[in-house]
């Protein structure tokens, strides 16, 4: 099975941390949805071109937060997520993407002021680019 | 998984020309394990001794949690766990078929499959009729690994083992090696000059250089914390207050036009200290494995020199 988790090898985030944080995502958002079985740690770790200890890593945070269980034998399943759970963690990875811009941002000195109006115009633009256009949106995968 | 498939203690090698060692190091059972260094750092000579071909002069080498006698290297039980690709194609076997080796060899493993062997020609299109030294160096190199895998080994110790591979059968190499870790118990330890090998294969990094371990490293940890930061001199002017040669983990600092480059071997801290300080990089790069191994030999050359 494919997991779509993209990892950027030049963010100083650590891999655990940015796989996790994906990870995480597609499971609260009820992508992998219940029961899901997901790859073996070495198989994971192939298809994300990172270490067995970072991908063991991850599954171990997330199944303390009870978001995976493992079987013995069998493997890494999708737990049941709760309505709470899901509510908290829905937005995380928008908070995270929101960081990186501001960031990004300072970078080149942008001001507050001078950020919040280029929120405001992505917001419109990327809004009303959907409106427009009832194709799918453009996904970029390998 | 914390299990031990290779365990180094102190052990030494003396040469007139050189020394090796004193080693300390432990593989662990189901994780690839890659030792990166120049030539003439010791790999082959630690695979050497790890094997029983050399006999090192101290220390002790424990393999799959059974020690190792040196001079008793006729325990064959432990041998049929083993495979191990040399450096170099052995020149006497030139003359012979690709197929004799193969029924020369599997005599001695019980756990010959000619199933999976057939199966690793089909996999590397080798001609078996063909006789060794009529093979290229790929396809020699190819034919060898398969050898090796055929007993279905727990533990592969792989010396260079993509040397003559061309990308494609580099490529076929480095998914053959996947699917063998996918039993979950198989360990490889394995040298390589190669940076993108270890990328793809490592799960530890052993960095041996002029007969010395610089360090063992979990391979994603490592490159996640070295980084190079850019600084303009316009954004450290204004801030004439703070002191950026302190950022944590500073290994190096280097002035250029305008500029200023920092690298940091621990990237995590240096982050959440910039924020702390309200300093923007104008830019910042992770390193690669080999801008990370010129540098920890230049920290290891400034050490020794002023010890």
């Amino acid at each position: 099975m494919w997991i779509p988790v993209q990892i950027n090898e030049q963010s100083a985030e650590p891999l655990y941390h940015q796989i996790k944080v994906q990870l995480r995502a597609l499971i609260v958002s009820g992508q992998l949805a219940e029961g899901t079985l997901l790859p073996s740690i070495r198989e994971f770790s192939q298809q994300v071109k990172c270490s067995v200890i970072t991908i063991r890593r991850v599954y171990q945070d997330l199944e303390n937060e009870g978001l995976l269980r493992t079987r013995q034998g069998t493997g890494t399943f999708v737990a049941k997520v709760g309505e709470q759970e899901r509510d908290r963690h829905r937005l995380d990875s928008v908070v995270k993407a929101l960081e990186e811009a501001v960031d990004a941002g300072r970078r080149v000195q942008c001001d507050e002021e001078e950020l919040r109006r280029l929120f405001e115009q992505v917001v419109k633009e990327r809004l009303s680019a959907e409106q427009n256009s009832h194709s799918q949106p453009d996904y970029e995968g390998d | 998984m914390t299990e031990t498939a290779v365990r180094l203690s102190g052990v030494k090698l003396k040469r007139p020309n050189f020394q090796l060692g004193p080693i300390n190091l432990e593989v662990p059972r189901g994780c690839v394990t890659a030792i990166v260094g120049p030539n003439g750092s010791g790999k082959s000579s630690t695979f050497r001794m790890i094997l029983d071909v050399t006999k090192p002069d101290e220390g002790e080498i424990e393999l799959l949690g059974e020690r190792v006698e040196p001079g008793s290297s006729s325990d064959t039980a432990l041998r049929q766990r083993i495979g191990y690709l040399q450096e170099e194609s052995l020149s006497h076997e030139r003359g012979f078929r690709a197929s004799e080796k193969a029924a020369f060899v599997s005599q001695w493993y019980s756990g010959w499959d000619v199933n999976r062997y057939q199966e690793l020609l089909r996999i590397f299109e080798i001609d078996p009729s063909l006789k060794l030294g009529k093979m290229s160096k790929g396809m020699r190199r190819k034919f060898d690994l398969a050898v090796v895998l055929a007993h279905n080994p727990e533990l592969l110790i792989l010396d260079e083992p993509s040397s003559g591979l061309d990308p494609l059968a580099w490529k076929q190499m480095i998914e053959l090696l996947h699917r063998y870790m996918e039993a979950g118990y198989h360990t490889i330890l394995l040298s390589t000059h190669i940076i993108e090998e270890v990328k793809r294969l490592a799960d530890y990094i052993v960095f041996l250089v002029r007969g010395r371990v610089l360090g063992v490293y979990e391979k994603d940890e490592l490159l996640s914390s070295w980084f190079v930061y850019f600084f303009t001199d316009r954004e450290l002017a204004a801030r004439a207050d703070i002191q950026i040669e302190s950022i944590p983990g500073k290994q190096s600092l280097e002035r250029m036009t305008g500029m200023v480059k920092i690298t940091t071997d621990k990237a995590v801290e240096a982050e959440d200290w910039l924020r702390q300080q309200g300093i923007t990089a104008a830019g910042k790069q992770a390193l690669e494995l080999d801008d990370i191994l010129e540098l920890l030999v230049e920290r290891q050359r400034l050490l020794t020199r002023h010890s």
